[in-house]
C-alpha cells in the first residue's frame, strides 16, 4: 500500500523535515546490496527492496509515535540500527518505512553495579571504550566493534571472551520494547522502576520474546533501550597503537596477554580448550580457521590468496593452534596462577607455545569482522552455536564435507572445519562456519548449500542458530521442539496481527524459497497452501 | 588450487578517475562495515567523538556516509538516478577528508577516495556539476590564477617583509593563494622560518593557483592543464624540491598532479614536501633553533591533506579476476605515509609549550569540513564540522588550535569567533616563528 | 484405594488442624468450584454443569493407572496447605503420573474439563504456590524422581521434576561434582523447580549465572515439547546435541517458564550445569556493625573475582543455622553474635589449588591492609569456636535437620525477598525495621540475608519474620507488615522477581504493561487458564 501524503505528513510531524525523506537519492543509500554479509546472494536480490521513507527518530516516544501513524495507515516499517546484518535487515515489501535509530545514542554506566544502558545507535566501539576506561569490558560480538549493542544483544553476540559468561541472551538486563501496535513493553526491573539494572520478570520471564539463541531479527517489535552486564576486567590500561591498517592495543602483559599454541592433533585442541574451561582459568580460548590467520598476515588480497596458496588438505588438518587470553581479573599473581595451570595442560598434550605478538587486533575493542570480506567480496556464517565441546568437534567438519561439493563457488578452504571456541567454562562448545564466494559468480548455489545446511543439521540431529527467520521456518519449524514455528507464528500473530513490523519475517526465507526457482529444486519439505499472513 | 578455481573472465580496469566505471567493483563490494564513518575502533576515544566522517555526522542519513554514497554511486553508474539537486548535496557536501579511504582500507581493498572523485568528474562531465559556487572559483582561476579572483599581480606582496629571496635554488617554496592572499602571515612565517634555517629558497616566477579547487570538484580536464602549466614551470626553474606550508596544495602537487598525468609521485621530477617535513628535519639536524620560550597550552589538528590524503601517488592499471584478485600487483595507499610525528616532534622541541592531544587525533582527526570546495559550497557544513573539532579543543582544555593548513585555520578562527569562544587558531609556522 | 503419603513434613501443619479447618472452608470452597460439587468423600461422583455426570478419578486412572489418582481427603489434604501464611483450599483429585505422556493425558483431560491442573514437585512448599485456589487437580511429579544422566564430561546433569535437592547432592558428591545452590534449601524441595523459580545462588563467582539449560515441558494445551538444544530430534540418545543450550528453539521459551509457579506449564525434567567440587576450601567471617561498610568491601573484592560462596547473615539468621539445642543454643548465638556476620569461602579448584587460594588471600590480605582496616576478615569469628567447619558442613548441602532451619524457632517464618542495588541495602533495613516497630515486631526478631549477585551487581535480600503459626493474630501481624514493607520498599527500588501471594498483586497493578502482556502470553500457552490458576496475575 502506498504510503500517502497525510501518513507522510503525520510522520514528518513526530521528527521534523531534517529526519525524514522519500527522497529517492536518500533512499538508494540504503539499499541492502550488493556488499555486505549475506549480500551477493539470491535472498538479498530477490526480498530487500529500497525503502519509501526513512525516519529517524530520537527518543522511545518518537518511535512510538512512528509505529502508532504506520498501524493506522498500514505501512509497513522495520528497525535499522546499523544495517551491518545484511538483507534482513533491510525492507522486504515495497513503500516500508525504514526506521533507522542511528540518533538515538543515550548511554549511561553503572561502573559500582556493572552495567550499562544503551539506545539501539549506540555500537560496541565506544562503549568497550567507556568500559575499559571504568576497568570493565564487554564481549564484542563476532559481528564486529561497529554493531549496534542493542541489536547484537538481542540477535547474536557471542566471542572468544564468552569463555566465561556464555550466552548473550544473560547479559541482557531491564529494557524496553515498543511492541508492533505501538505498545510499550518495559521489561526487568524497568516493568517498574527507571532503572534497568536487572532483567529478569516479576515473574515469567518476557525477555523470552526477543529471542531464541538468535534473535527474532525486529519482526516483535522494537528495542529503544536496553540494559547489559559489564563484566570486571582488570585495570592496567591497553594502549591503542600503530597507523591504520596495523593498529592494536598494546597489551600490559602483567595482566593480559594472548597466547598461541602449537598441539599435536584435534584431539589436543579439544583437549585444551575442555581442560581450561574445567580448571576456570582464562578470558577466552579459541581455534580459528587457517585462513584467517593468513588475512591478518597479507597486507592486501592478493597476499591473502598468495599465502593461502601454500595451503592443502594436508596442512588444515594439521594446523592446531589454540588462542589463549588470560586475564589478570584479580591481580598479577592470579595471572601467574593461570599462566601455571594453562602450562600444565599444554604439558599434558604435547603442545608448544608459539611466539605471539602483544598487541590485540581483534575481540577486545575491534571485533574485527570486516576482515572477512577481504579474500572473496562476500560472506556469509552458516551457523554459529554454542551447545557442548563434543557437539562443535563433528559440527564444523559436518559443514566442511557438505561445503565440499558446493566449491566451487565457494573458496577453496581445504575442509577447514570452522571456528570453535569453549564458553561457560568448558560447559559448552562453540562452532561457526563461514563460507566466502566472489558475488560475481553465479550464487544459486550458495542459496541451495544455505538451506541444505538446515537439512544437513536435521538430518545429522545437530542444534543450530539458524531458526526463526534465518531458515525457512516451515523446514526447521518441525523438526525443533517438535513445532517451535507454531509457537513463534502464535506469538506473531498474538503481537502483530497486521504483520506490520518487518514484514514478511519471520517467513521470509520461506517466502524466498517460493519466489526463487533454483530454489524450488531442494523444496522437499510442506509448506501450508497459505502462509499465515496478510500480504504487503 | 585450480581445481578449485573457476574461470572467472578478466576484467581490464585502471584507478583513473576519469571512468567511473573503473569503481563499480569498488562501490559493489562495500559492505556497511561504517568504518568510514566511526572512529576506528581500536582509538574510540568513548561515547562522545566518535565519528570521523564530517558528512555523515552533519546529516545522519546513512546516504551522507560513503556506505551510503557507494551505493548512490553504483545508482549513478548504472545511470538510475537523475542529476537533482539532492543528489549534487550528496556528492558535493563532503570535504573528501579520506576518512572513509583510509578506514576502509584497514581490512578491505577498496578505493572508496576515488570513487568518490570519480563520481564529482561524471558530474561535470554530465554537466551537471560543480556547484554555482565553484563555477564562480573556477572562473577565479582562469581569469585571475587565484581561487579569489584577486589581482594576479598581488600575489607577491606577502614577501614585502625583509624575507630574503634567491634568484636560483634548489628550494622552491610555493605559497599558494591562500598564503599569498588570505593568510599573508602564514607565507610569511615560512619565509622567515626557511631563512633562519639558513635554506635558500626561491618562489615561482609567475605562481598560478594549484587548481585544488578545480580537481577537488570534478573539474579534471582544468585542472590537468593547470597542473601540466605548473610543473612545467617548477621544472624550468630547475628546482630539486617543493616546499609548500599549505596542506590542500601539497596533496596536489603530491598526489594529484601524478594522479592526472597518469604518473607517479615519484616521477614528477622534484620532491614536494610540506614545511612540516622540513623543519621536523631542520630541528633534527640543528639548522634550525627554536629556543624562545612560547607559554601556550595548544592542541594539534591533523589536517586531512597532510595525513590520510597524502601516501605518494601510484598509478595502476591492469586487469581483475578471479575472487576479484588484480594484476599486477598494487601496493594500497591506506593513509600509512601521513605527516604524523613530523608536526608532534616540531611542537615537542618548542619550549614552554604544553600539547595535549584531542580524543580524535592524527588518522581519525575529524575533518574541520572547509576543504575539496565544501566551504563554497556548503558553508554550513564547513561551520558544522569546524564546531565539532572545537567540542574537541575545549574538552582538553587547550587555548590555542595549531594546525598546517590555512584553509583550516580561517575555518576554525571564523567558527570560533561566531561561537563566541575564545580559541587561538594559529598556523604551525607561526608557532615556529614565534620560538625562534 | 491407595493412600498417597502425606506430603508435608513439618508436623506443626499436622493433619489435624487442616481437618478442623477443612470443614469449615470445605462450604465456601465447594461454592467456588467450576461447576463441581463433592459430596463426600465415599460419593465419587462429580456432576458438572449440563448435568452430564464423569468421574474424576476414573478418567485419570485410565491415564496415570488406578493407584496414581486419589480422591480421598487424607490425600488431598497435604495439598491444601503449606508452610506459607495462604489459607487452606482443597483439591478435588490427586494424580501422580510417572511420564511425559501421562501428564499430556492429564492436561488434554483437563483442557476438555476446563479443570484446573496444579502441578507438583516437591515434598515441602514454603509460597503457597502449590495450594489449589481454584480446586482442581494436583499433579505431583513424585513418581518422576529419576536423575537420568550424570554426564561428568560436560558437567551436567538431567533430573526429573521429582528429583530433590537431598537425592541430587548426594549423587553428585559420589562423582566429586556439586551444583551450585541457593542457601540451605529444604531436603524434600526439587532442584528442578528451585531453579525455575530463580533462587539465587550462594555462589558469586560464576559470570554465567543461572545453572539452567535446555529442559522438557508438557505446554498447557497439551503439547510435549523441549527447549534448547534438547529440540533436536531424538534427543538425548539419538542426537548430537547434549542439551547444554538453554535458548531456544526460536524464542526462549525456558524464559516463560521461569518464575511461573507452574502456571506456564509442567516442566519434567531440566539440564543443569554441575561444578567440580573445590579441592580445598577455607572458610572466613568478618563481624559487620556496619552494612553499608561491608557492602563497600563486597563491591572491592567481589568484581575481583574472589570468593566461592559468599554472603551476609544478620545475627538471628545465623543463629537459626546454627543453633543444635533450641531454645538455649538460638539465645545465646542471638544475643552474642554480631550484627551481621559475613561470610567469604575462598576455594582451590581441580588445578593448583593451593595457589588460587593463595592468590586469593595475598589479594584480600593486601586490600584490608590498605583500604578496609576496619573490616576484620579471618578465619575465625571471635567467640565462636568451629563456626568454620560447622557452616561449611552444611553450606554445600540442602539443610540436614526434619524441621527446616527457619521453622525452629516459632514453627513457620514469612520470608520477604527481592533483588537490590547493594548499595541500598541498609535503606532497605532502616525501612523494614521501621515498619515493623510500627507493627510492635520487635527488631531483635528479624531475620535478615543479604546474597550477593555476580560481583556484586546486584543482591538477593531476604527478611525473615518469625511467627507461631497457629497464632491468627501473629499472622494476621505478618501478613500486615510484610505488605506495608513491600509496598514500601517498591517504592524505594527494591524488584520483587518472585511476586508470591500478595506481593503479586502489588507488583502487578505497577507494572501494568508487562501485566497485560504477559497475561497474552499466557492466553497462547494456556487458552483455558486451566494451569494453576489464581496464582501471580493469571
Amino acid at each position: 500500500m502506498a504510503i500517502t501524503q497525510e501518513a507522510y505528513n503525520a510522520l514528518e510531524s513526530v521528527v521534523g523535515s531534517e529526519f525524514i525523506t522519500n527522497d529517492p537519492v536518500l533512499c538508494e543509500g540504503y539499499r541492502s546490496g550488493p556488499g555486505g554479509y549475506e549480500s551477493g546472494t539470491g535472498y538479498e536480490r530477490v526480498m530487500t527492496k529500497l525503502p519509501k521513507v526513512v525516519i529517524l527518530p530520537r527518543t522511545t516516544e518518537d518511535v512510538q509515535k512512528i509505529v502508532k501513524i504506520c498501524n493506522r495507515y498500514l505501512v509497513a516499517y522495520l528497525p535499522y540500527s546499523t544495517g551491518f546484518y545484511g538483507p534482513r535487515s533491510h525492507c522486504h515489501v515495497e513503500n516500508e518505512v525504514l526506521i533507522d535509530m542511528k540518533r538515538m545514542r543515550d548511554f549511561e554506566i553503572d561502573d559500582k553495579h556493572w552495567y550499562s544502558t544503551v539506545q539501539p545507535g549506540v555500537t560496541y566501539s565506544p562503549l568497550q571504550a567507556e568500559c575499559l576506561k571504568r576497568g570493565g569490558y564487554v564481549v564484542v560480538g563476532g559481528g564486529g566493534a561497529q554493531v549496534s549493542v542493542v541489536a547484537n544483544m538481542i540477535c547474536d553476540g557471542w566471542s572468544p571472551l564468552s569463555l566465561r559468561i556464555g550466552f548473550p541472551h544473560r547479559r541482557i538486563l531491564g529494557l524496553e520494547l515498543v511492541l508492533p501496535d505501538g505498545e510499550i513493553l518495559k521489561m526487568g526491573s524497568l516493568a517498574v522502576h527507571d532503572d534497568a539494572f536487572w532483567g529478569e520478570g516479576i515473574g515469567p520471564d518476557l525477555r523470552g520474546m526477543l529471542r531464541g539463541y538468535t534473535g527474532v531479527l525486529g519482526c516483535l517489535g522494537i528495542v529503544t533501550k536496553l540494559a547489559l552486564k559489564v563484566l570486571p576486567f582488570q585495570p592496567e590500561e591497553l594502549v591503542p597503537t600503530g597507523i591504520s591498517p596495523n593498529t592494536g592495543l598494546a597489551l600490559p602483559t602483567n595482566r593480559i596477554k594472548w597466547l598461541n599454541f602449537q598441539v599435536p592433533s584435534k584431539e589436543a585442541e579439544t583437549q585444551v580448550m575442555y581442560e581450561i574451561g574445567r580448571a576456570e582459568i582464562a578470558g577466552a580460548v579459541t581455534k580459528v580457521p587457517l585462513f584467517w590467520r593468513a588475512i591478518a598476515k597479507a597486507e592486501g588480497k592478493e597476499e591473502f590468496w598468495d599465502i593461502w596458496g601454500l595451503e592443502n588438505e594436508d596442512t588444515i588438518k594439521n594446523f592446531h593452534i589454540v588462542r589463549v587470553l588470560l586475564i589478570g581479573f584479580t591481580s598479577e599473581a592470579q595471572m601467574r596462577y593461570d599462566e601455571a595451570v594453562l602450562d600444565d595442560i599444554i604439558k599434558e598434550v604435547g603442545g608448544v607455545m608459539r611466539r605471539t605478538k602483544q598487541i590485540d587486533q581483534s575481540w577486545i575493542k575491534n571485533a574485527d569482522s570486516a576482515g572477512m570480506w577481504l579474500m572473496c567480496g562476500a560472506y556469509v556464517s552458516t551457523d554459529y552455536i554454542i551447545e557442548s565441546i563434543p557437539h562443535a568437534d563433528t559440527h564444523g567438519p559436518s559443514y566442511a564435507n557438505l561445503k565440499a561439493q558446493y566449491t566451487p563457488p565457494f573458496m577453496p578452504d581445504y575442509g577447514d572445519p570452522g571456528w570453535t571456541m569453549g564458553c561457560e567454562c568448558g560447559h559448552q562448545g562453540y562452532s561457526e562456519y563461514l563460507v566466502y564466494w566472489d558475488p560475481d559468480e553465479d550464487t544459486n548455489r550458495v542459496d541451495q548449500f544455505y538451506v541444505e545446511t538446515s537439512k544437513m543439521n536435521i538430518r545429522e540431529r545437530y542444534y543450530t542458530s539458524l531458526l526463526g527467520s534465518h531458515q525457512p521456518l516451515y523446514l526447521t519449524g518441525p523438526q525443533y521442539g517438535p513445532n517451535y514455528h507454531d509457537w513463534l507464528l502464535k506469538v506473531k500473530g498474538e503481537f502483530d496481527p497486521l504483520w506490520i513490523c518487518h514484514p514478511p519475517l519471520p517467513l521470509a526465507h520461506d517466502e524466498f524459497v517460493e519466489k526463487a526457482e533454483w530454489m524450488k529444486e531442494i523444496k522437499d519439505w510442506e509448506t501450508p497452501e497459505k502462509f499465515p499472513m496478510p500480504k504487503w | 588450487m585450480e581445481n578449485d578455481r573457476f574461470d572467472t573472465p578478466k576484467k581490464k580496469v585502471s584507478f583513473e578517475v576519469r571512468d567511473l566505471s573503473n569503481f563499480v567493483y569498488d562501490m559493489s563490494r562495500c559492505i556497511k562495515c561504517k568504518g568510514c564513518y566511526w572512529v576506528e575502533h581500536t582509538y574510540m576515544p568513548g561515547i562522545k567523538f566518535t565519528t570521523r566522517c564530517p558528512s555523515g555526522t552533519w546529516k545522519e542519513f546513512d546516504s551522507y556516509q560513503a556506505a551510503g554514497k557507494v551505493r548512490i554511486g553504483l545508482a549513478v553508474a548504472d545511470k538510475k538516478l537523475d542529476w537533482t539537486p539532492k543528489l549534487l548535496e550528496v556528492i558535493y557536501a563532503d570535504p573528501l577528508c579520506g576518512a572513509c579511504d583510509v578506514g576502509c582500507k584497514r581490512n578491505l581493498d577498496l578505493e572508496i577516495g576515488l570513487s568518490l572523485e570519480a563520481l564529482r568528474i561524471q558530474a561535470v562531465k554530465d554537466g551537471a556539476g560543480p556547484m554555482p559556487a565553484h563555477k564562480k572559483i573556477a572562473q577565479n582561476i582562469t581569469d585571475t590564477h587565484n581561487q579569489f579572483g584577486s589581482p594576479h599581480d598581488n600575489r607577491k606582496k606577502w614577501l614585502d617583509q625583509g624575507i630574503s629571496v634567491a634568484e636560483k635554488a634548489d628550494v622552491l617554496y610555493f605559497a599558494g593563494c591562500s598564503g599569498s592572499y588570505t593568510n599573508p602571515e602564514i607565507a610569511q612565517a615560512t619565509g622567515k622560518i626557511l631563512n633562519a634555517s639558513g635554506t635558500p629558497f626561491m618562489v615561482m616566477k609567475d605562481e598560478w593557483c594549484c587548481g585544488n579547487a578545480l580537481y577537488s570538484v570534478g573539474m579534471i580536464d582544468e585542472a590537468t592543464e593547470l597542473a601540466k602549466r605548473n610543473i612545467e614551470a617548477v621544472k624550468a626553474s630547475g628546482a630539486k624540491t617543493l616546499v609548500t606550508s599549505c596542506a590542500e596544495c601539497y596533496r596536489m602537487w603530491k598526489v594529484d598532479y601524478p594522479k592526472m598525468l597518469d604518473i607517479a609521485t615519484a616521477d614528477l621530477g622534484f620532491e614536494v614536501i610540506h614545511l612540516l617535513e622540513f623543519a621536523d628535519k631542520a630541528i633534527g639536524n640543528g639548522s634550525l633553533k627554536p629556543t624562545k620560550e612560547v607559554d601556550l597550552r595548544l592542541t594539534y589538528h591533523d589536517a586531512c591533506s597532510v595525513s590520510r590524503l597524502c601516501d605518494a601517488w601510484r598509478p595502476w592499471k591492469g586487469e581483475r579476476g578471479w575472487m576479484g584478485t588484480i594484476e599486477p600487483r598494487y601496493q594500497r595507499r591506506r593513509g600509512t605515509e601521513g605527516l604524523y610525528s613530523q608536526p608532534r616532534n616540531i611542537l615537542n622541541a618548542i619550549p614552554g609549550l604544553t600539547v595535549v592531544e584531542m580524543p580524535r587525533t592524527r588518522e581519525n582527526a575529524f575533518c574541520c569540513g572547509a576543504g575539496r570546495g565544501t566551504k563554497d559550497a556548503f558553508p554550513e557544513l564547513a561551520s558544522f564540522s569546524a564546531s565539532q573539532r572545537l567540542e574537541e579543543v575545549k574538552e582538553v582544555g587547550a587555548e590555542a588550535l595549531v594546525t598546517a593548513c590555512p584553509f583550516c585555520k580561517n575555518n576554525f578562527s571564523q567558527t570560533s569567533k561566531a561561537n563566541g569562544e575564545e580559541v587561538k587558531v594559529m598556523d604551525i609556522t607561526e608557532v615556529i616563528l614565534a620560538s625562534l | 484405594m491407595n493412600r498417597l503419603k502425606n506430603v508435608t513434613l513439618d508436623v506443626r501443619y499436622d493433619e489435624c488442624l487442616v481437618v478442623r479447618q477443612y470443614s469449615e472452608v470445605t462450604a465456601s470452597v465447594n461454592k467456588k468450584r467450576r461447576g463441581a460439587r463433592l459430596e463426600d468423600k465415599e460419593n465419587e461422583r462429580v456432576h458438572l454443569k449440563g448435568g452430564e455426570q464423569m468421574s474424576t478419578k476414573d478418567d485419570l486412572a485410565s491415564i496415570v493407572g488406578e493407584s496414581n489418582v486419589s480422591d480421598a481427603l487424607e490425600d488431598l489434604v497435604g495439598y491444601s496447605c503449606d508452610l506459607s501464611m495462604h489459607p487452606p483450599a482443597m483439591a478435588d483429585a490427586v494424580v501422580r503420573p510417572v511420564t511425559s505422556e501421562e501428564i499430556l493425558g492429564v492436561i488434554n483431560w483437563a483442557n476438555r474439563k476446563n479443570i484446573p491442573l496444579i502441578p507438583v514437585s516437591s515434598r515441602t512448599h514454603f509460597q503457597g504456590c502449590t495450594i489449589p485456589k481454584q480446586g482442581g487437580v494436583v499433579l505431583d511429579m513424585v513418581r518422576m524422581n529419576k536423575i537420568l544422566e550424570v554426564d561428568i564430561y560436560n558437567r551436567k546433569v538431567r533430573i526429573e521434576a521429582g528429583v530433590t535437592w537431598k537425592q541430587l547432592t548426594e549423587e553428585l558428591d559420589k562423582q566429586d561434582m556439586r551444583v551450585i545452590m541457593p542457601l540451605l534449601p529444604h531436603s524434600e524441595r526439587s532442584v528442578l523447580t528451585d531453579w525455575l523459580e530463580r533462587e539465587v545462588p550462594t555462589n558469586t563467582v560464576y559470570d554465567y549465572g543461572e545453572p539452567m539449560q535446555s529442559l522438557e515441558v508438557v505446554w498447557p494445551n497439551g503439547e510435549i515439547f523441549r527447549t534448547g538444544s534438547a529440540s533436536v530430534k531424538g534427543y538425548p540418545e539419538e542426537s548430537k546435541s547434549k542439551g547444554t543450550n538453554p535458548s531456544g528453539p526460536g524464542l526462549d521459551f525456558y524464559r516463560f517458564l521461569q518464575g511461573a509457579q507452574g502456571t506456564m506449564g509442567i516442566v519434567t525434567w531440566l539440564n543443569l550445569k554441575i561444578e567440580s567440587k573445590p579441592k580445598i576450601d577455607k572458610i572466613l567471617f568478618a563481624a559487620i556493625d556496619d552494612l553499608g561498610r561491608a557492602q563497600e568491601f563486597l563491591y572491592r573484592i567481589l568484581p575481583r573475582r574472589i570468593g566461592q560462596e559468599v554472603l551476609l547473615l544478620n545475627n538471628v539468621e545465623l543463629a537459626t543455622i546454627l543453633a543444635d539445642k533450641w531454645p538455649d543454643d538460638f539465645e545465646k548465638l542471638r544475643a552474642t553474635l554480631p550484627a551481621w556476620t559475613l561470610i567469604v569461602v575462598v576455594s582451590g579448584l581441580v588445578r593448583r589449588p593451593e595457589e588460587k587460594v593463595a592468590y586469593e588471600m595475598e589479594f584480600l590480605g593486601e586490600v584490608l591492609r590498605n583500604e578496609f582496616k576496619d573490616v576484620v576478615l579471618t578465619d575465625n569469628l571471635p567467640g565462636f569456636p568451629g563456626i568454620g567447619k560447622k557452616f561449611m558442613s552444611l553450606v554445600r548441602k540442602p539443610w540436614p535437620k526434619e524441621v527446616y532451619w527457619k521453622n525452629q524457632w516459632q514453627g513457620a517464618a514469612h520470608s520477604l525477598f527481592f533483588i537490590a542495588k547493594p548499595s541500598a541495602t541498609p535503606l532497605y533495613v532502616k525501612i523494614v525495621k521501621e515498619i515493623a516497630e510500627a507493627h510492635e515486631y520487635a527488631l531483635e526478631d528479624l531475620g535478615m540475608y543479604i546474597q550477593p549477585i555476580e560481583h556484586n551487581r546486584a543482591c538477593h535480600m531476604e527478611f525473615n519474620f518469625f511467627y507461631d503459626p497457629k497464632s491468627a493474630s501473629e499472622k494476621a501481624l505478618i501478613k500486615s507488615l510484610s505488605i506495608a514493607a513491600a509496598k514500601e520498599l517498591l517504592n524505594n527500588g527494591a524488584f520483587f522477581t518472585r511476586p508470591y501471594g500478595d506481593l503479586a498483586a502489588i507488583n502487578y497493578e505497577r507494572a501494568a504493561g508487562y501485566t497485560s502482556a504477559l497475561k497474552r502470553v499466557k492466553k497462547l500457552f494456556d487458552p483455558n487458564n486451566i494451569m494453576n490458576p489464581g496464582n501471580l496475575c493469571f
